[in-house]
Formats: structure tokens, sequence, C-alpha cells
């Protein structure tokens, strides 16, 4: 059972570390493919980061490399980084304007933020 | 009865020490002539100008740095306020706070390329602090036309870099401030 209230207590904690450098984010359970919470959510951006996913995941254990851990980052057009970040049975989507929000706090301030509130509202 | 222990013959002892003590120092001459000297000169003004050493000065009150108070729970202002006491209350031209793989987290006055450094350094250092009495959570490094003061504190989320570039190292005194002030930061981040 996961609490709600801390998963949309933790959206609102990242929109005010990230500030405008938030564009969107979801969290998400990657089974149903259904969002729990997020802010300027994306349906057509969880299913598609869903499948990107497991293919890279399962792509990665085919290919005997380490698994997948926290996270990882794609740099797109127009000053954009997409971030998914694995909760385990969660993701959870950011897409952030790399040129408002300061990289070395995405990494090293809100992703373990994050992880640390996502992983105490799963333990509800 | 028989010489006590404690007895010693003073000739020989004063002759004996006389062999080993460094020589004596010529008499000092007082710069202030006795009142006597002066009335036996027979009360000719024959002043000498009477020179008294000036009083040493009075050591220069020692600069007192304010403690960084943070007073945002917001970790980007919290970094720039560190950065900021860091400019206002350290001598150096610039300032950055980093994580322990390099990535600048705020900065002023020095290029993320040059913040990046902190990366492998802190890397290098891991085996450095397995000796031990090795501390190495401080340190300076020479950048070729400035030198650059860090210091790195670790938390449950990873290692933090704070650090200031100028003309010269800072003092160990200084390294000590900078210290308390990122624990500071970093305890809310």
């Amino acid at each position: 059972m996961i609490d709600t209230k801390i998963l949309d207590a933790a959206v609102s904690d990242l929109r005010n570390i990230l500030r405008d450098g938030l564009v969107a984010t979801d969290i998400w359970d990657r089974t149903a493919g259904l969002s729990l919470a997020g802010y300027n959510q994306q349906p057509v951006a969880v299913a598609l980061f869903t499948r990107i996913t497991q293919e890279l995941e399962s792509s990665l254990v085919d290919s005997s490399f380490p698994p997948l851990a926290r996270y990882y980052l794609l740099d797109m057009e127009g000053n954009h980084t997409a971030v998914v970040v694995n909760h385990g049975t969660l993701l959870q989507g950011m897409l952030v304007d790399n040129k408002r929000a300061n990289l070395g706090i995405l990494i090293a301030v809100a992703i373990p933020r994050m992880l640390e509130s996502v992983a105490r509202a799963k333990l509800r | 009865m028989g010489r006590s222990v404690s007895w010693t013959e003073p000739e020989k002892l004063a002759a004996l020490l006389a062999s080993v003590a460094p020589p004596r120092p010529a008499a000092l001459v007082p710069l202030v002539p006795a009142m006597g000297a002066m009335r036996a000169a027979g009360g000719a003004r024959a002043r000498t100008a009477a020179v008294t050493p000036p009083a040493p000065a009075p050591p220069a009150p020692k600069k007192v740095t304010p403690r960084l108070v943070q007073t945002s729970d917001n970790p980007s202002d919290r970094l720039d306020a560190l950065v900021g006491w860091t400019l206002d209350h350290q001598p150096c031209t610039g300032a950055f706070v980093a994580d322990d793989n390099g990535l600048t987290l705020a900065a002023h006055g020095i290029s993320e390329a040059h913040v990046a450094l902190v990366g492998p350094l802190l890397s290098a250092l891991v085996a450095v602090r397995a000796i031990p009495g090795i501390d190495a959570s401080r340190g300076a490094l020479w950048l070729g036309t400035n030198m650059m003061s860090w210091v790195e504190t670790r938390t449950e989320r990873g290692g933090f870099c704070l650090g200031a570039v100028g003309r010269e190292a800072l003092s160990i005194e200084a390294l000590d401030e900078l210290r308390d002030a990122l624990d500071t930061t970093v305890r809310g981040l």
C-alpha cells in the first residue's frame, strides 16, 4: 500500500528544489501504468518510459551488464533532460529544463531526496 | 662523620659552571641616567635625549569571521548563501560547492571545468585516507594562476566540497571556518 500523500509532498518538495527548472514529473506503478502523483502530468510519457525502461533493463541483463541502479538521464533537444528514477515497483519520470535547473543539485540533492521519500511512501 | 651527598665545594662548582656557561652579555647601559649621576655631572644641563623606547603598539584586533546562519530550507538558497558567505568573508575571488563527483551545485567566479577537478581529486584521496591518522578532508591545489583551497564533508547522501579560489592558500583557521559553514549548509540538504 502506497501513501500517496507522501508522494504528493515529495513532488511538491521537488518543485521547491528545482523551481522553474522542473517542466513535468510523474510517479507511477510500472505494472499498472497508473500515475500516482505528479506535476504537469504526461500520460503518454508514462507509457513511453515504462516501455523504454523495460527494454533497457532486459537488454542489460541479456548483455550481462550490471543492472540499472537508481536512475538514467537522456539529453534531449531544446535544452531538455529527461530523468527516469527507478523506485523498484514504481518509476518516476522528470522533464527538466537544463538551462534553469542545476544538474548538480538534481543529481546530488533532488534525486536522493525523491528516492528517500518514495521509499517512505512504499513502507506505509 | 662522612661528607653528606648534598655537600659541595662552592669554588669547584663555580669553576665548573664557568667552564660551561655561555659568556655573560655586556652590562646593559641604562637609557635613563640615574638622578645621582646627573648631579655628579656638576649641574650642567648635559641633557642626553632621554630616549624612552616607545611603548609597543597594541596588537591589531583579530578579525572575527561571523558564522554562517542559514535561514532557508531551500537547497538552492542554502548553497547560494554559502557561496556568498565565502566570498564575503574569505580572501578569495571565487567560490563553489560541488558534490564528490565534481558536479557544481553552486559557484561564482570559477568555471565548472575547474570545479570538476574536485571529482578526481576526492577520488584520489580515498586511498590516502586509508592510511591511519591521515584525514585529508581539506587542502589546497595550485591551478596554475590561482590556488584552490577546499574542504570536504560527508553526509548520508554523499560527499560535498566547498572550495575557494584566490592568490594564496587559506589558513587552517579559515579552512575550519569553511568546514563549519559547509556542515551547517549540507545538514539541511
